[in-house]
């Protein structure tokens, strides 16, 4: 109730400034809307009557307050359902009727739009969570991805994907706490360790236990000789995917890197059994992985819930070798093995085999069935392709230095030093909160030094709970902009703040905190070589992914997961991982090269993996060693190239089990045409997913249209969905529909249709040609994008002219991208608060 | 046998001793007016208890052939025919995913652990979702209790947002000294120091925030706000922490038992999970029944799970029928001792949504829809054998049942898991 009520001021503050003055159009659909209530409502709704308790006399357009619109959103319902006039009451004309909907709708979207409205002014901002990660590793020089500390933390919310807009980025009292709990695991992991951790060495051979599942047949066949893994990590049954180290449950002793050395070959790559078994490619080198482990989060030949990658290595044929890698491990962390091209589904293959190949088994050792004895009679008596670990020794922590890096990036080169302690919070605070301290601000931190001397803790202690409570502050985890009038020009730390989340989600590094400093960073020149410089950074990375995850809703791919069977390669070739890669891979040349952004629309070129390009079925020949690399693919025909074409929004625009048109419609129209439809009334049923052939979608979605208020609206969202219609749930382009069992025998796919102004397309290739056509309109709605992801809040009506600017120069340039953005940057919106 | 028929004593004769329990309620112990209002906001919170075990049931020996008010009681659902008017059962509820004993997992969240990823709140379990709005309320915010293992891996039925299992307490022993055994003094120094550091950052960044509001304008004062009013929530749980630290745990109403079996203990975990909650010491429980329920301890020599591929022989399916009316009973059991509990106004019961099923529905064919489900208590409309379709238009997400427990539990949300609406 309370949110209402800061709504409705926020909606009285604003509505004047933002929307002063209104188009003409939007005046006549407040005429329209009224002239229809006045004729077909008043008759039971005024204030003589006032029929079911409402009366709609005292409406006036445009709507300002809740009450009005809650009043609009039910007679755009009434009209919909047909309920309202009553029928023995006059009837407006279907015409009339579908004017009024159209007329209130778009005053619905009116109001919300001011209701949202920051009045073009960025909110205070809090660090969203992948922010405030890449902050932490930056101000302790140590990476943290290896504990996440975020892990509980509450996911951000996002306001049209884009996950750095101050008014969604909330903060309750369960996030606080949190950020207690994440300050002092991260603060103790990167200072408190005062002496130097003592180095240890652990070898391990002959009783390599390997998980229930595996256990009986290991134990037969191997005598637990061996550590093997089988298959990818991203199995269902996930029971030979992990080898971690039964004997090494309490892990290592202290955080650090570590020296893993593995004796391993690959085993069985002549297998000689039906391909299809295995899902894998056999002429590969067989890569061997190693990912952290944590024996009290779950079982270790379990997925966990943080394991990232740590180390890689391919493992050759023939006789053991000792393969060495360097890991970062945490205290309480074990290395475990994966086997990232492994087969499918070991669960799977060893019940195949035994099955199928039973006449291979010797006659006094036949398979009789069940899961446990195909497991022990395939790897006694078969050839099942796995990689072999021998023998596993650790040594470590090695560290080069000591105190180690993220010591001295907050202590200095001499570690921690009593006398200095006020001087080590001071500089700790200016860079946490990524600007100048004054003594006065410190005060409060002091004392929290202070108050923990009082309860006996060493200055050393003192002086880490003190950096915890910088941590949790409002000056570390909030943009603040402050002291700024608004609409007035960002001061040099804001703007540098600015510019460093923007391009690297994080805070400023030395240099561009010295041209804060200095005041340089205000001077265009200067600003446009940071970003340059910023932009061949790799930190820039998390621009390239936080953008396009933000623009076209990256993050989402894998919320609906694909049906395992249909679209099993999504699983054991990790492509849901190459598809992102291939959108981050082109953003990112268009970047680097300055091409033009219609390349985003249609190109003849894309960046793929082996496994995307087998998807795509792109015929490009990979080495060994590039399979899971992206190369620059030139492609043969247009049913690829641009975004259109891309197996990420392919699949983030479908919900992994079946396409529809209308949410791919949708999808296009927000994120690439940038046109978004309004949202649909709440009383039409959605559509019934049928497979059966007896109705195709096309006759659904026609019948659809033909109710007058849907038509407004599908007609615009429906044909650039169906255009996609040739790309299945995964993205890969088809003929036909599949039939009841799933095979390519379904009715024949058309993708033809014609957009609103009337021109046809006959397939996707038509309708990249359509796009190519409003260049302009797509280069308006990526500085849209850039400007709301980079400033943090969405563009308004009165930012239109800025946006019109960038696109303007971005013409001249040929459309650049690195031009767009650089225009994006020296823009008006960006400089200013 | 003769020390454990002993402790079963015990553990009934806690059951007629609980109403005096009632004085160990944290605002009887003379703190009530330091604790403030927010410990027991109302004389009756609302409580949760999931129940759910490995295999299933037989579901034909479950669900009546007629739904409605009228149903006629099924063999399983014999012992729980005094308790019609408590509960309903359920038929057709399910979560839509597949993966026999891989997925169980699902069954108090609705996903896949192996989907979670990228979900708005991972695979968060029911219980943890409705223990974290409870925070700071009660000593522990939830109790995970029973069969840690099991095939690939047990129920596994309590997941955290960032996609951790929350292993269960395996025996009444270690349950017991959870709720009764104070913490070592080692460990209460340790606890008390990190609230006292969280006490002088709170002063810190209020402070902080205080100057920081000097400098802003109106509009973003009020994004300040937001923060101010969370630093204030984590200064009133801070407050409750610190007091549970103060405030000793409840007298132990009978001796330590020691952990026998699944089987003989499973009366005992219940009569446990029953006292924490009437302590108030948590308000959220689940309870799974998993690997270590052994049929040997009923005497019958097989493996629960190879019973449950019974192959439709009768006399296996007579043998699972052992299994699963001795989990009916303790049920029954257990709702019949929540009823017997004065709680506020009206009973435990009444004030505690009780889920019981599992994440697998016919164990002879590793299915994974038509879930046994029941809810019992928490003050729904109870009663009736509600039938809905397995498939189709009319079909209901489990989820949507979860929610409306949610709900109930007082906690305000559009959706949970794969929810597509309430139902109840």
């Amino acid at each position: 109730m309370k949110r209402f009520g800061a709504l409705t001021c926020l909606l009285a503050s604003w509505a004047g400034l933002a929307f002063g003055q209104d188009s003409p159009g939007r005046a006549a659909h407040g005429d329209v809307a009224m002239d229809f209530v006045a004729s077909y409502c008043f008759e039971c709704h005024d204030d003589l009557v006032q029929k079911g308790e409402r009366r709609f006399d005292e409406l006036s357009f445009p709507i300002e307050d809740l009450k009005g619109l809650i009043a609009v959103q039910e007679m755009i319902d009434q009209l919909n359902l047909g309920e309202m006039p009553p029928p023995k009451a006059d009837q407006p004309s279907e015409e009339e009727r579908a004017a009024a909907v159209a007329a209130l709708t778009a005053e619905v979207a009116d109001v919300h739009a001011r209701l949202e409205s920051t009045g073009s002014q960025t909110e205070l901002r809090r660090l969203n969570e992948r922010e405030y990660l890449n902050t932490l590793e930056d101000l302790f020089a140590r990476r943290v991805d290896t504990f996440a500390p975020t892990s509980k933390f509450p996911r951000d919310q996002t306001s049209e994907h884009i996950d750095t807009i101050g008014d969604a980025l909330v903060t309750s009292g369960f996030l606080l706490d949190n950020y207690f709990e994440a300050a002092d695991l991260v603060v103790e992991k990167a200072l408190g360790q005062q002496d130097r951790p003592e180095e240890k060495e652990w070898s391990f051979r002959d009783n390599f236990y390997q998980g229930q599942e595996l256990s009986f047949s290991h134990k037969s066949v191997y005598q637990y000789r061996y550590l093997c893994v089988y298959e990818v990590p991203n199995t269902v049954n996930h029971e030979g995917g992990y080898a971690g180290l039964e004997a090494f449950k309490e892990g290592v002793h202290a955080d650090g890197l570590y020296e893993v050395k593995v004796l391993a070959h690959s085993m069985h790559r002549d297998s000689p059994y039906d391909p299809d078994i295995f899902r894998m490619d056999l002429s590969e080198p067989f890569r061997l992985g190693i990912v952290s482990g944590d024996a009290t989060v779950g079982e270790l030949h379990h997925p966990q819930p943080i394991e990232p990658q740590l180390a890689e290595v391919t493992v050759a044929d023939g006789e053991p070798q000792w393969y060495t890698m360097r890991v970062w491990l945490e205290k309480g962390q074990q290395p475990r093995f994966i086997f990232p091209n492994g087969m499918a589904n070991c669960r799977n293959a060893f019940g195949r085999i035994a099955r199928d190949y039973k006449d291979q088994w010797p006659k006094d050792d036949p398979y009789d069935g069940g899961i446990v004895h195909a497991r022990r009679v395939v790897l006694q008596h078969g050839k099942m392709p796995h990689i072999r670990i021998h023998e596993v020794g650790i040594r470590g922590p090695l560290y080069d230095e000591w105190p180690p890096a993220s010591q001295q990036a907050v202590f200095g080169d001499e570690g921690f030093q009593v006398d200095r302690q006020e001087e080590i919070l001071h500089g700790f605070a200016e860079r946490a909160f990524r600007r100048p301290v004054t003594k006065k601000e410190l005060k409060p931190f002091l004392s929290v030094a202070e108050a923990r001397r009082e309860k006996g803790h060493s200055p050393r202690q003192a002086t880490l709970d003190a950096i915890k409570a910088m941590l949790c502050s409002p000056s570390f985890l909030y943009l603040q902009e402050a002291g700024q009038e608004r609409g007035g020009k960002l001061g040099p730390h804001d703007l540098a703040n600015r510019l460093s989340y923007f391009l690297t989600a994080s805070m400023p590094d030395e240099t561009l905190r010295a041209h804060a400093d200095s005041g340089a960073i205000l001077e265009p020149e200067t600003l446009r070589k940071e970003m340059d410089r910023l932009l061949s950074d790799p930190r820039s990375d998390e621009f390239v992914s936080g953008f396009l995850d933000s623009w076209l809703n990256l993050r989402a791919l894998g919320d609906m997961p694909p049906d395992r069977n249909v679209s099993a390669p999504y699983f054991y070739d990790d492509l849901e991982t190459a598809m992102k890669e291939e959108v981050t891979h082109f953003f990112r040349h268009l970047l680097e090269e300055d091409r033009p952004i219609t390349e985003l629309l249609d190109s003849d070129y894309t960046f793929l993996n082996k496994p995307l390009a087998q998807l795509y079925r792109v015929p490009h020949e990979f080495t060994h060693e590039t399979a899971y690399q992206y190369e620059k693919v030139a492609l043969p025909d247009r049913r690829r190239g641009g975004l259109l074409g891309m197996g990420a929004v392919l699949t983030v625009s479908a919900n992994g089990i079946e396409t529809s048109p209308v949410v791919r419609g949708i999808y296009l129209l927000e994120n690439i045409m940038g046109t978004p439809p309004p949202p649909p009334p709440d009383d039409v049923p959605p559509l019934e997913p049928d497979i059966r052939g007896a109705t195709s979608i096309r006759d659904q979605l026609i019948k659809h249209r033909e109710m007058n208020t849907c038509a407004e609206c599908h007609r615009k969202i429906d044909p650039p969905g169906f255009a996609l219609e040739h790309y299945d749930p995964i993205g890969r382009w088809r003929e036909k529909y599949p039939d009841e069992k799933g095979r390519p025998t379904g009715p024949k796919i058309d993708a033809s249709g014609s957009l609103p102004n009337g021109k046809e397309f006959r397939h996707v290739m038509d309708l990249k040609t359509l796009l190519l056509q409003r260049k302009d309109s797509f280069a308006h709605h990526l500085a849209e994008r850039l400007l709301s992801y980079g400033t943090g809040r969405r563009m308004e009506v009165m930012d239109r002219p800025d946006v019109e600017t960038i696109a303007a120069e971005t013409r001249k340039e040929g459309y650049g991208a690195r031009t767009l953005l650089r225009e994006v940057i020296l823009s008006d919106v960006f400089l200013t608060r | 046998m003769s020390a454990s028929r002993r402790y079963f004593l015990k553990s009934v004769g806690a059951t007629l001793s609980l109403p005096t329990l009632h004085s160990l309620l944290p605002n009887s112990l003379g703190v009530s007016s330091a604790l403030g209002s927010t410990v027991v906001d109302k004389a009756s919170p609302a409580r949760m208890v999931a129940i759910g075990n490995l295999l299933g049931f037989q579901l034909s020996s479950l669900f009546p052939e007629k739904a409605g008010t009228d149903y006629a009681m099924t063999r399983l659902m014999k012992p729980l025919e005094p308790l019609r008017k408590d509960l309903t059962l359920y038929r057709g509820l399910d979560h839509g995913v597949k993966g026999g004993h891989f997925a169980v997992h699902s069954f108090l969240t609705g996903v896949l652990s192996m989907d979670a990823k990228g979900r708005p709140d991972g695979n968060i379990s029911l219980d943890q979702l409705a223990a974290e709005s409870v925070r700071g309320k009660t000593r522990f915010s939830s109790l995970t209790v029973g069969s840690e293992t099991g095939i690939h891996g047990g129920c596994q039925m309590s997941w955290t947002r960032s996609g951790v299992r929350v292993p269960p307490i395996p025996g009444p022993k270690e349950v017991f000294q959870k709720l009764f055994i104070g913490e070592s003094m080692d460990r209460v120094a340790r606890t008390r120091d990190r609230n006292a550091l969280q006490g002088s950052v709170l002063d810190a960044i209020h402070e902080d925030a205080k100057r920081l509001g000097g400098r802003i304008d109106r509009e973003d004062r009020e994004k300040l706000d937001e923060y101010l009013t969370s630093v204030r929530d984590v200064e009133q749980q801070l407050q409750l922490k610190e007091q549970w630290v103060e405030i000793p745990k409840p007298d132990a109403p009978f001796e330590q038992p020691e952990n026998r079996n699944m089987v003989e203990d499973l009366p005992l975990l219940y009569d446990l999970i029953a006292l924490a909650l009437q302590t108030d010491s948590t308000r959220i429980a689940t309870l799974e029944i998993g690997g270590d329920f052994n049929p040997k301890d009923l005497g019958i020599n097989k493996g629960y799970h190879s019973l449950s591929h019974h192959g439709k022989k009768q006399e296996n399916i007579d043998q699972l029928l052992v299994l699963e009316d001795y989990q009916m009973q303790q049920f029954a059991r257990f709702l019949e001792k929540l009823k017997g509990i004065q709680d506020g106004e009206g009973n435990l019961l009444d004030h505690t949504s009780v889920l019981f099923g599992s994440g697998m529905g016919n164990a002879n064919s590793h299915t994974n829809y038509d879930l046994p489900m029941i809810l019992a208590g928490g003050g729904f409309e109870h009663g009736a054998f509600k039938q809905v379709p397995m498939k189709g238009p009319g079909k209901v997400p489990l989820c949507n049942l979860f929610l409306s427990v949610l709900h109930q539990f007082g906690i305000e949300r559009d959706s949970f898991g794969t929810s597509t609406g309430t139902f109840a």
